[in-house]
């Protein structure tokens, strides 16, 4: 403002030139700040997006998968259900189909939930508003080309929602969703300055990743049994598991087996430089917790939910126990969510005192 | 009256002196204007003159409607809306109890204005808004103005936008209000009139930004060729302003304070805080302590909050000092603002210069602080708690518009020629019970501008919404403004929340020859 008032009209060159630079413009503001409201905005956005992302994968994968399939021996389509961890919402929402008769839970069904309905949360619409939602509150500390492309894919998905209908379609459908998600990481990456918001961003990101992961995991262990040896359709599901992380390619290159329970297994949960892998999720929400104040507490659990992956002996887990050893590492990965919450976003404010005041 | 007329003579002088009003023999022929059948009537047309001559500021934009075609605005129209869509450009309506977001309504055809004649309505706004701050502070003061019978004690003790919470209070540099977004409209002679100033919590400042950065990419060829003010130093402007009554030293921390993202102007709040780089606080985030400092909680615990822009109404501030059951304010703000730990923008009790009875006084207010004759021209109004104003509004309802003094947005508004007669026996009613809450204006024929309506150019009415702001180290007026436009002939309603659209406002530069480039062998427009 200073001296350039309204007489700036003698000048109509420099119409809005601001005055010089002076040496405290130079040095970067002090403190910076992030509200506790927005950590948690953009915390909720990274998981979101991170669903949408992830179940649209798997939902493409099942539905190649289950072309594959000879007749008779497909898995259904509930085993859906049970990766996004809603067989219970579903169960309730369509009991008039369970009570008609209808034994299985019906594609168009499951579709319709999992891809469709807002108001589920884990469907992929439902985490694509959500993370609108909290983009939209997070406007202020995130790129604004992040949040128009988040708004952008809302509008996409939602206008396109008939394309669901058909398999053929829903293909198509099912990439838009994973190259907007993409889209939005790769404008994150490329514009968003490496602040704390940025490193809520990418803790949730991880969280949801192993998360993810571990569902997959879990549900396509217990009804993929490698009990029946040659079995050629073996082979098939665990290259299924695999495409559904988008894992396949960097399985292949790293490991030197053919895709099979202990193999995949080890690559998923222990790998160290597949972003998808359970170790490697860990290691990066490790990383992004370290540059934050107060992390003590969830570093820690961060540390015990990566030990407890670090010491899986695989073998053993493929001929039983597994189911139970994946709900071990959910309840570390919610320990650690759990701290992060208290710390962030829920702080016992009361009592406490700035500096000026204590001293 | 007629001191100041004068003055208003100089901005519509500043018009006719370029429309060369005889013969336009070297003008552009009226056959190959772009829309053959556009015709404002009796009204003055922001961008056609007398005898379908495009005024000159507006003549190069004219050639060029005639050389795209009506196909082609059409699609630029439809590109407009899609980017609109994209970038999530969007305002709240409320249909019952529930907001519904929807696209922001843009018309793509800029109105288009002279900056000789912008220059001077700027000087308009600031000298206004200068008086305005020294009537405010003064009447949280001695009230000079109020012993000196410049403005009426009950105008000041009866108003319910009088907060005795800020008397005594010295805000920095004594300014109250430092963001106003002043309502303009034209009349059928092409007198600009401030009809309404804003002070409390204007917005609008947004969808301008946006309109222009949309126009931009739609219009990209227009921007080479014509010499266009820039709208994107508000942004920096406001971060000065802002920054600068901070009370603390060294660099102060500026917040963005919002009812939340269920108010209809959510939008434009987060779009502020994402400009200016700060945070968006709601009412929970803060809280004062007993040092009574503002301080944000942020995961690295609290942090001292040293200026506020909110963009909450007075009343939901502060649960202490206002209304107890606000959930949106925070308990103390005013305790904190008192004591000069944080500066508020705008302070509370600005709104006590922005109702419609101290508006009819603003004229005089500017020569008792100011010494000057004022620049702008204010609508006549009648107060009628004055019992001949009264009578002659009662017995003239059908030629007047009637409003409440002390409600913004268009409500309770009547307009005379469109009021059916129970509307009108409704308002004489009211105007009987409660004269105090009453003022009444003549009907001002609005300027209108060509509007792109359903593929079809045609005239609709316009207003024009500045920005000004005013701190302790200058003033900023916005280059232009937001114009809004109604959306159905004949209609004289602009508010987006019934149904108004808007338009991108170019101030252009009409004096140097060389900026007009598609203009060669045109003698007019230098």
């Amino acid at each position: 403002m200073n001296d350039h008032g309204v007489g700036d009209h003698d000048h109509p060159d420099h119409p809005d030139h601001e005055p010089n630079d002076v040496a405290s413009d130079l040095q970067p503001k002090e403190p910076t700040m992030l509200l506790a409201r927005m950590a948690e905005a953009v915390y909720w956005a990274g998981r979101y997006l991170e669903r949408a992302e992830g179940t649209a994968r798997i939902v493409q994968v099942h539905t190649d998968a289950h072309v594959d399939m000879p007749v008779g021996q497909d898995v259904g389509w509930e085993p859906l259900l049970s990766i996004v961890g809603v067989d219970s919402e579903f169960a309730e929402r369509y009991s008039h189909a369970a009570d008609a008769g209808a034994a299985d839970a019906a594609e168009e069904d499951v579709i319709e939930f999992l891809l469709r309905g807002e108001e589920n949360p884990s469907s992929i619409m439902g985490a694509i508003a959500s993370a609108r939602e909290n983009l939209r509150t997070a406007r202020p500390v995130i790129p604004r080309e992040a949040w128009e492309a988040c708004n952008n894919l809302w509008l996409v998905c939602s206008d396109n929602l008939a394309e669901t209908d058909s398999r053929q379609n829903r293909v198509q459908w099912l990439r838009r969703v994973i190259a907007g998600c993409q889209r939005i990481n790769g404008i994150l990456l490329g514009t968003m300055s490496r602040d704390e918001a940025m490193s809520f961003l990418l803790i949730g990101q991880n969280l949801e990743r192993a998360d993810l992961t571990t569902r997959v995991l879990d549900v396509r262990s217990d009804n993929l049994h490698p009990q029946r040896g040659d079995d050629p359709y073996d082979v098939v599901h665990w290259m299924a598991v695999l495409r559904s992380l988008a894992a396949y390619q960097p399985f292949r290159r790293a490991m030197p087996a053919r895709p099979q329970g202990g193999s995949t297994l080890r690559f998923l949960l222990q790998d160290d430089r597949f972003p998808r892998a359970v170790s490697a999720c860990l290691t990066e929400t490790r990383a992004h917790l370290k540059g934050l104040a107060r992390a003590e507490d969830a570093i820690e659990a961060t540390t015990n939910a990566a030990m407890v992956v670090a010491s899986a002996a695989v073998p053993r887990l493929t001929l039983g126990g597994l189911s139970e050893f994946l709900d071990e590492v959910q309840v570390a990965l919610g320990e650690i969510h759990h701290h992060i919450d208290d710390t962030y976003f829920r702080p016992a404010f009361v009592g406490w005192q700035p500096e000026s005041l204590a001293s | 009256m007629a001191t100041h007329r004068t003055h208003h003579r100089r901005i519509k002088g500043v018009v006719e002196a370029a429309e060369s009003p005889d013969a336009p023999e070297d003008g552009p022929d009226p056959r190959t204007a772009p829309w053959p059948s556009y015709d404002p009537g009796e009204f003055y047309d922001e961008m056609v003159g007398p005898h379908g001559v495009p005024r000159p500021a507006a003549e190069a934009l004219w050639r060029h409607f005639t050389e795209l075609g009506p196909e082609a605005l059409s699609e630029r129209q439809d590109a407009a809306d899609r980017e609109m869509r994209a970038i999530g450009v969007t305002f709240t309506v409320y249909e019952g109890s529930t907001g519904v977001d929807r696209p922001w309504p843009f018309d793509i055809i800029p109105r288009v204005m002279p900056s000789d004649e912008w220059q001077l309505i700027e000087s308009g706004l600031v000298q206004r808004l200068n008086a305005l701050n020294l009537f405010i502070d003064d009447v949280y003061h001695d009230q000079r103005a109020v012993s000196a019978g410049i403005v009426p004690s009950e105008l000041v003790a009866g108003s319910p936008n009088f907060r005795r919470e800020c008397v005594g209070v010295d805000p920095p540099g004594g300014i109250w209000a430092h963001i106003c977004g002043s309502d303009l409209i034209r009349d059928g002679d092409g007198t600009v009139y401030v009809l309404e100033d804003n002070l409390r919590v204007p917005s609008g400042v947004s969808y301008l930004l946006e309109n222009r950065m949309v126009t931009k990419h739609v219009f990209a060829e227009m921007f080479r060729h014509y010499s266009i003010e820039p709208v994107d130093p508000y942004v920096g402007r406001l971060a000065n302003m802002l920054a600068s009554v901070s009370p603390s030293t060294g660099d102060p921390t500026i917040v963005v304070l919002t009812p939340g993202i269920y108010n209809s102007a959510y939008f434009e709040h987060a779009f502020l805080a994402q400009q200016l780089g700060v945070e968006l606080v709601e009412g929970s985030d803060l809280v004062v302590l007993d040092d009574d400092c503002v301080y944000a909680r942020t995961i690295d615990g609290l942090q001292r909050v040293d200026v506020i822009y909110r963009r909450i109404d007075d009343l939901f501030l502060d649960p202490e000092v206002f209304r107890p059951d606000s959930m949106l304010g925070v308990p103390g703000l005013v305790r904190s603002w008192r004591a000069g730990r944080v500066a508020l923008v705008n302070a509370p009790g600005a709104g006590i210069a922005d109702d419609k009875k101290v508006y009819s006084y603003v004229p005089d207010i500017i020569r008792f602080f100011l010494d000057e004759e004022p620049i702008l021209a204010t609508v006549p109004t009648l107060r009628c708690s004055d019992e001949d104003s009264r009578h002659y509004v009662l017995s003239n309802l059908e030629r007047l518009v009637v409003k409440p003094a002390n409600e913004s947005g268009g409500y309770g508004v009547m307009v005379g020629t469109q009021a059916t007669e129970d509307e009108m026996a409704s308002t004489a009613k009211q105007v009987e019970e409660e004269p105090n809450r009453w003022v009444a204006q003549p009907i001002i024929p609005l300027s209108t501008a060509p509007t792109l309506c359903e593929g079809e150019v045609a005239p609709r009415h316009v207003d024009l919404r500045p920005f000004t702001l005013l701190g302790p180290e200058g003033a900023y007026v916005t280059r232009g403004g937001l114009t809004r436009v109604a959306r159905q002939a004949g209609s004289l309603v602009v508010n987006s929340s019934q149904g108004g659209g808007s338009k991108d406002t170019w101030v252009v530069d009409t004096r140097g020859g060389d900026s007009l480039p598609l203009n060669e062998p045109s003698g007019s427009g230098s």
